[in-house]
């Protein structure tokens, strides 16, 4: 009852205030915009925005980044749908399905799935951050260290080795693929340089963001340039229906299993919504009764995906407001906020600011919500970007892409790097390896690789140490059976 | 016979600090500059461009937030940060080392790029092959504990509780080859004999959450960044890694209290720019960050970082003789440790 009564303490706040709601409307339309353009992401906009939160109030500059987190996690997902361009890393698994659901000529129902389930998502994960931020965090990082993290991130890529490749064991060189280029640049416990090549660029790694946007975009480009040139080229057709409610009903389980895996990513401090919406598209695949349907259109992939990343908003905020530990970039510039203001977040937040605490709740609450209006609208207008005809539409995918790949860090090689993945994209995907999978191991490998080197200095490196640990052995222990289970149906389920 | 090697070779740091822990800042350092400066032919014309070779979010790119921020309210010229981060910094030294030498363009680094040049003497010197306009912050270390923890209270009971695990105890920490952090600890380990795993984590956070978490026994880092784990009593402090503790760290133990016999070494950030930029635009920028040091949104912010506790300002002069001295002491502790110096 007291919860309810702070929420509604915290509407009112944020709704009395016309200065109030206009920052909201701007935070939600703004992290939108952003979120949808690949690489200038809802990160661009934080951060050209983090000096002017100072002339703010504490109360508006938090809620400005809470609703710019929110949206802008669910911006991504447009163009990944419609262009195959992810906004943003954790938009990526909602490209494999959506995209293809364009192309089938159902955007309108890729589009509409990814805005209800993200707002689904989202609200879901706000109600929880609002019920039992403190336990939830405390347990968070009480139950999850280094072992526990390289756990999770081995049974993913188990998990993943089904996702997009032809075969199972191509699937398995594709993740190989990803992880041999995550290890490129400084170790990340060492700071041994490793495959530098003696260029100094190449000593910040393979960055995961310009290789997606390749993978994803260039090869695209590329395939539907090879199709023009032979006259193969068919336009995606244009829908705007939105997908039925007993369409929705029907995925309910998918829904409720990847508000679990993204609120449960979410809480812990550096890992975040990108491996949340992984995992969640992973696991839709691990439990599909038809794996092979995944990535040539399945509505399941889309919700998946998109109730997965924006579960993982809300409960982001958990360990940053209960113990000031950031779990991502975006959430990182919010402890800036908070000092512009001679505040720090921590469990004397919920004492020193609980009106501020819970304005930014309340706002959480009603971005995700508006998601759903918002997405609405956009959906039925961002749409008819599509009958842009491809001579057009392919250079303007491209600019974005190299604005898109560039900014990430501001390194010419990224764009360098985007145009080879692209390149290589176009080959592997006529070859049935799965550049899904690549990216991946990418992403995972760097997580995987430091959490291990982690986990082995913790249990002094002694593997034993595991078995000590229950939740990592418990994980490693699905992770070996996922891909024992794999093994066996590459062996042994044809013949 | 090793540390004992490291005592000797440690360089005169300590007394060129001239650390004063106990001083109130009544007067700022760069008080006696100029209110005004015009700049030189017009310059600067348009934005200046600050390269800063870590993220937005981490210790580099607030301070790099905030100086920026205090130069253009001193000055009225805007200042973009281009952040690129990687490589330890060595990326964004690359960025800004192939950039113009016109007085357009500044750097803000950390002491990496000492060590990183102490270890490496093709990589850029910051005192020899940039110009310092100023360093803008130094501060220490500390060793912190969970203040719930009841398996040792202080830096004694922590020594010999850590004796007491053959090995098993852990520190967070951002321990990569040659770093400030991994070496301090070894002058620790060394000095009194413990066995402790250090546990390397390159991010703030999890290195934070390691701790409250109760992932590792320990965590070593600098008190401006756990400053809201202290403040919530979260954290406390059990060693001060100086030979004298400042008074808001008045009963936390020093290391001569300690009897740990080693000279400290320090995270200090700064401001560079071109060595072969036209030297009136560098005097002009010279004296736009010394200024801005003083401006009240800097100290602010400083003071906000615990970068008052003892004296954050160098201005150029000083801040090659910091430098110099630092990358003479991280020459002659990677030789006694028997790393290639190159």
């Amino acid at each position: 009852m007291e919860t309810f009564n702070n929420f509604l303490g915290g509407t009112v706040a944020l709704f009395s205030d016309p200065f109030g709601i206009l920052i909201f409307f701007g935070g939600v339309i703004g992290g939108m915009l952003f979120g949808a353009i690949p690489g200038v992401s809802m990160l661009t906009l934080a951060a050209i925005l983090l000096p002017f939160t100072a002339h703010l109030s504490p109360e508006h500059g938090i809620m400005l980044f809470s609703v710019i987190y929110c949206t802008g996690v669910y911006g991504g997902a447009i163009t990944a749908i419609l262009f195959n361009i992810p906004g943003a890393p954790e938009n990526a698994p909602t490209a494999f399905d959506g995209y293809a659901m364009t192309k089938n000529g159902q955007a309108g129902k890729a589009v509409g799935a990814a805005v209800m389930c993200s707002a689904l998502g989202g609200t879901v994960s706000a109600v929880i951050m609002m019920i039992a931020t403190a336990p939830i965090a405390n347990w968070a990082i009480s139950a999850f260290g280094p072992p526990e993290i390289f756990a999770l991130v081995f049974f993913g890529l188990a998990v993943a080795s089904s996702v997009g490749a032809k075969t199972f064991w191509k699937g398995w060189l594709s993740i190989l693929a990803g992880l041999l280029i995550a290890i490129v640049g400084l170790d990340p416990v060492g700071g041994i340089e490793r495959w530098d090549f003696n260029m100094p660029y190449l000593l910040a790694g393979i960055h995961f963001i310009p290789t997606i946007l390749g993978f994803f975009a260039v090869t695209e480009i590329f395939v539907q340039a090879e199709k023009k040139a032979r006259g193969a080229y068919q336009a995606p057709k244009l829908s705007v229906d939105f997908p039925s409610l007993a369409e929705l009903i029907a995925h309910k389980v998918a829904v409720i299993r990847s508000i679990v895996i993204g609120f449960f990513c979410g809480i812990l401090p550096g890992i975040g919504a990108t491996l949340a919406a992984f995992m969640g598209y992973n696991e839709a695949v691990r439990w599909s009764k038809d794996r092979s349907e995944f990535g040539k259109g399945k509505l399941e992939g889309v919700i998946s995906s998109e109730t997965a990343n924006n579960a993982a908003t809300g409960a982001a905020m958990i360990p940053l407001l209960a113990l000031g530990l950031p779990g991502g970039a975006l959430t990182a510039m919010m402890v800036g906020v908070f000092q512009m203001h001679d505040m720090e977040p921590g469990p004397l937040v919920f004492i020193n600011s609980a009106d501020l605490v819970w304005v930014v709740f309340a706002a959480m609450f009603f971005a995700n919500l508006s998601i759903l209006f918002v997405g609405y609208l956009e959906t039925k207008t961002i749409i008819n970007l599509l009958r842009i005809p491809f001579q057009f539409l392919a250079p303007m995918i491209l600019c974005l892409a190299t604005v898109g790949a560039y900014a990430v860090r501001g390194l010419t090689i990224d764009v360098i790097v985007m145009f080879v993945a692209g390149a290589i994209g176009f080959f592997l995907r006529r070859s049935g390896y799965s550049v899904a999978g690549i990216v991946l191991g990418l992403i995972l490998g760097r997580i995987g690789e430091q959490t291990f080197a982690q986990a082995m200095q913790m249990l002094h490196f002694e593997w034993s140490g595991f078995i000590g640990r229950p939740i990592a052995l418990g994980l490693i222990i699905a992770g070996f059976l996922t891909l024992g289970g794999s093994i066996y149906g590459a062996f042994f389920k044809k013949s | 016979m090793k540390l004992k090697k490291y005592v000797a070779s440690v360089g005169t740091i300590a007394v060129s600090m001239a650390l004063s822990a106990n001083v109130a800042f009544a007067a700022c350092a760069s008080d006696g500059l100029p209110a005004s400066m015009e700049g030189p032919g017009g310059y600067p014309e348009r934005a200046l461009t600050m390269i800063v070779p870590y993220g937005p979010a981490g210790g580099s790119g607030q301070v790099a937030q905030a100086m920026a921020q205090a130069v253009s309210d001193l000055t009225g010229v805007s200042i973009n940060r281009d952040h690129k981060p990687g490589g330890s910094g060595t990326v964004g030294m690359t960025a800004f080392m192939a950039t113009p030498a016109d007085g357009y363009t500044v750097l803000e680094h950390i002491d990496d790029a000492s060590s990183a040049h102490a270890l490496d003497s093709s990589r850029p010197n910051p005192a020899e092959d940039l110009i310092p306009l100023v360093i803008s912050q130094i501060t220490f270390s500390q060793v912190y504990i969970r203040t719930e923890e009841d398996r040792f209270t202080d830096w004694a009971s922590f020594v010999d509780w850590v004796n007491a695990q053959g090995g098993k105890a852990t520190i967070a920490n951002v321990s990569k080859e040659g770093s400030m952090e991994r070496i301090t600890m070894k002058f620790i380990t060394d000095a009194t004999g413990m066995e402790i795993q250090q546990i390397s984590f390159d991010k703030g956070a999890p290195r934070y959450g390691a701790l409250a978490g109760g992932q590792v026994d320990a965590l070593f880092e600098q008190p401006g960044d756990v400053r809201k784990f202290l403040d919530a009593g979260t954290f406390k402090p059990i060693l001060t890694i100086l030979k004298e503790a400042p008074e808001a760290f008045a009963d936390v133990p020093s290391l001569t209290e300690a009897g740990l016999g080693f000279d400290p070494l320090y995270r200090f950030r700064g401001f560079y720019v071109h060595k072969d930029a036209p030297a009136d635009r560098v005097e002009w920028l010279k004296w736009a960050f010394q200024k801005a040091y003083c401006e009240e949104s800097y100290q602010k912010y400083n003071e906000s970082k615990f970068m008052t506790l003892i004296e954050s300002f160098r201005d150029t002069e000083g801040s090659r003789e910091l430098i110099n001295n630092t990358v003479a002491q991280y020459r002659d502790v990677y030789k006694a440790m028997g790393l290639e110096v190159k």
